[in-house]
């Protein structure tokens, strides 16, 4: 599965992006997620987290940065999680996944979520490439970048 | 009804301070009837709340209800309902409701509540963890008599961060009348004085972590899609530019531009209708309409200065640090500027800085004397309406800023016919849940281009809704009584869901040409997250069931139809000592002539007419025996034994 180590960023990628100073800590990007990928308004188990301090108004999105060369890939001792050909998302093959928990804590972000009912890994996989929670931020503080090979784009 | 469907959690937890025990009861016997919320908390109000007894007796409960659809994607779903015998309504304490939007309605539900029950009286000040199935009671006195902010920040600091809490602060805890519960740092459970009844019980503050707790939804890719389709219907709202605030306007602009830092909302709110402002010296906190009441005072006494923010800024933190309400600061810090210049208070005699009316040392040294019960303050902290009654003189002052209830004028009852209707038969002041009724007939008739909603459009809304176009006319009471019950009817059944009135009903797209929304959106994310297809009608008459179950407990208490009114000198021409552009009030200053007075006869003849269209009685304003059995009332109708 996915693309080799050296092809990791000389193909297209992306990851979510945050703009904390536009977020307001609503939390309608984890109950989304958490309702899109488990079927029930379950915030432990959204793949992004919103950190907030209501008496600084610091609202800080914490989302998975997909990141060029991923910790959690490198930490996997079964080669579960691998890059996307088709839109360069770091994701975890749930076939694979032995639920070890090493991704986890290889993971410096804290993003990926332990499934303690199934013990399975799971971690953002941008929906495919069109994630929800950016279509639901009602302050526009989610998005897309793009990085590694622009012509392929 | 309950677990098997999504939604609910499917029990409430009863909590009793006294010999600090715990209940678990199904919500299920109450969400067949009522739903949840203002329903559910209604009929426990109606079951367990004695109309004998006062709000600051140990009998008295508290009733924290969320409904099915609290802290689910449903637009605006952010809030609960809080219900219990109220210290502040007035003449008589009276069982009231109190709406609170934030994150504490969804954290109690994550942790497996659809309302909590607070019952009897702690002998010490404690206040009590819920953790999932956990619930402690911790020793308070550590917290007792500590500001609501650093309250919060204490449990959090002990809890975890993601804990929410909802507490009071000095002025809950010396039992003023005017007391609000607040969580984080301005979501307010302000008009019905609940703050002080949690003082009563000693009960600081309640504090719930729902940590891996979940809700569950019926359609979850059915609710996805009605929050996108519903939040692209409701348009771009400019709450969250403007957040309303206090004339001059362009100096409220200049301040948000100085002090801003972004917007704040309630959980999963799309209008996040909080600016977040942080002024230098003091604690930032996040700010919406009625906290500006003394913006206006300060600029006129400082001018545009540092100094003149900081005393406006401090009313603002000041009320929602000692936990009292701002929505009453609205009428009496003008109130007291009017007894001042009668001469029936003065510096001396109130202890208070009158003669600097605007200067930031008045409004702290107002605010600590009504929190800590101090000289004057000790006479205000009962509330403006009993203090006018001990205060000499005070009462016709009065009567010009509070229509009725004991609660601050809330949008004009003398210019709006509608309006005063609501008022008339509400326990308190109805416009907290009934702004989509003030939207469509007024307020958005003026925004500015292109959120306006123009005349005719409104009308062609109100003509699909009402039936009428009068419905939103202001210059006849014709039509009114039908538009009143169908706003308290939906109002009724919008607080049991929760979901947030500044919403719903759904009367305005602002994404449509012709304006025109959807009425039904209530019921449809209803039906996706519970997974029981309910109609708009169906919701309707539940609606009007758990209105007609909120009168009973009303007519209990004693109220008539001589009640249902304002006070008397909103049916004169002249109000005593027109005020000064200053005293202008609290979102009337959009009239330019204040003396309009109410017609009393007809207004008389659409009280009638109203009655009619409910099935009460129009002689006493009773719900009828055959109209509660209709609505599936039986019980009701038994025990209240109404007029046949």
């Amino acid at each position: 599965m996915g693309l080799g180590f050296s092809e990791m960023n000389t193909r297209i990628r992306r990851s979510l992006v945050a703009n904390p100073l536009a977020c307001s800590g609503c939390r309608t990007c984890e109950t989304a997620c958490a309702l899109i990928k488990t079927g029930h308004i379950f915030p432990e188990m959204a793949r992004l987290h919103i950190d907030r301090d209501p008496f600084e108004g610091g609202f800080v999105p914490n989302v998975c940065h997909q990141c060029s060369i991923p910790y959690c890939l490198n930490g996997c001792p079964v080669g579960a999680i691998g890059i996307c050909e088709k839109n360069g998302v770091v994701n975890i093959d749930q076939k694979k996944c032995i639920g070890c928990g090493s991704c986890r804590k290889a993971c410096p972000y804290e993003m990926i979520i332990f499934d303690e009912e199934q013990k399975k890994s799971f971690k953002c996989d941008l929906c495919g490439g069109n994630p929800l929670c950016v279509k639901v931020c009602p302050m526009h503080a989610l998005g897309i970048s793009y990085f590694g090979k622009k012509e392929l784009q | 009804m309950s677990n098997k469907f999504g939604g609910w959690a499917g029990r409430i937890l009863r909590i009793n301070v006294t010999d600090r025990s715990i209940q678990n009861i199904p919500t299920e016997p109450y969400s067949e009837r009522f739903i949840g919320g203002l329903g559910i908390a209604a009929k426990i109000a109606w079951d367990e709340i004695n109309p004998h007894i006062g709000a600051f007796d140990p009998e008295n409960k508290l009733i924290f209800a969320t409904g099915p659809l609290t802290g689910t994607l449903a637009i605006g779903s952010g809030r609960m309902e809080i219900v219990g015998k109220s210290p502040r309504t007035f003449p008589k304490e009276v069982v009231t409701r109190s709406g609170m939007g934030g994150y504490w309605g969804t954290e109690i539900k994550y942790a497996g509540y659809d309302a909590v029950i607070l019952e009897g009286e702690a002998k010490e000040p404690l206040y009590i963890w819920i953790e999932r199935d956990k619930v402690n009671f911790f020793d308070a006195h550590d917290i007792w008599g500590q500001d609501t902010f650093s309250t919060q920040k204490r449990l959090k600091e002990k809890h975890g961060p993601n804990t929410q809490v909802i507490c009071i602060g000095p002025a809950g805890e010396n039992k003023c009348r005017i007391a609000t519960i607040m969580s984080e740092t301005s979501f307010t459970s302000g008009k019905s004085g609940f703050g002080a009844v949690m003082g009563a019980k000693k009960v600081k503050a309640i504090a719930v972590l729902g940590k891996g707790g979940s809700i569950s939804v019926a359609h979850s890719k059915r609710l996805i899609n009605l929050f996108s389709y519903y939040r692209d219907l409701m348009g771009y709202n400019p709450m969250r530019e403007w957040t309303v605030g206090y004339l001059p306007a362009d100096y409220h602009f200049r301040f948000f531009k100085k002090y801003r830092t972004g917007n704040a909302s309630c959980f999963g709110c799309p209008v996040q209708c909080f600016a977040f402002i942080k002024v230098p010296g003091l604690d930032p906190s996040q700010v919406h309409c009625v906290n500006y009441y003394y913006m206006r005072p300060a600029y006129n006494y400082y001018g545009e200065t540092l100094e003149g923010d900081q005393a406006f800024w401090e009313g603002v933190v000041l009320c929602n640090k000692l936990g009292l309400c701002s929505f009453e600061m609205t009428g009496m810090v003008p109130w007291l500027k009017d007894l001042f210049v009668a001469g029936l208070i003065d510096d001396k005699s109130s202890g208070l800085p009158l003669s600097q009316y605007g200067s930031r040392e008045f409004i702290v040294d107002l605010l600590n004397s009504i929190a800590f019960r101090k000289k004057i303050g000790d006479v205000l902290a009962e509330g403006a309406a009993r203090a006018a009654k001990i205060l000499p003189g005070a009462w016709p002052f009065y009567e010009k800023y509070y229509p009725a209830h004991g609660q601050a004028e809330h949008n004009s009852v003398r210019d709006f016919p509608g309006i005063a209707l609501l008022w008339a038969f509400d326990s308190r002041d109805p416009m907290i849940d009934h702004h989509a009724y003030r939207h469509l007939s007024v307020s958005r008739q003026r925004w500015p281009n292109p959120h306006r909603v123009d005349i005719d459009k409104a009308q062609a809304i109100s003509e699909k809704i009402f039936g009428s176009r009068l419905a939103i006319d202001h210059t006849t009471y014709a039509e009114k009584p039908r538009a009143v019950v169908y706003c308290q009817n939906r109002s009724a059944m919008m607080n049991s869901l929760v979901l947030c009135d500044w919403l719903y009903p759904m009367f305005i797209s602002q994404s449509r040409e012709d304006r025109m929304g959807d009425t039904a959106a209530e019921s449809k994310f209803l039906s996706a997250v519970t997974g029981i297809e309910v109609s708009e009608e169906e919701l309707d008459q539940i609606g009007e069931r758990i209105w007609n179950l909120l009168r009973s407990v009303m007519v209990r208490e004693g109220r008539t139809r001589k009640e249902d009114t304002v006070h008397d000198s909103y049916f004169r021409k002249n109000r005593i000592g027109r005020g000064e552009e200053d005293e202008v009030q609290f979102h009337t200053v959009i009239t330019s002539d204040q003396t309009n007075p109410i017609p009393h006869q007809i207004f008389e003849e659409a009280k009638e007419t109203y009655y009619r269209i409910r099935g009460w009685d129009e002689k006493t304003g009773f719900p009828r025996r055959e109209k509660l059995i209709t609505l599936g009332l039986n019980e009701i109708a038994e025990q209240l034994n109404p007029v046949d």
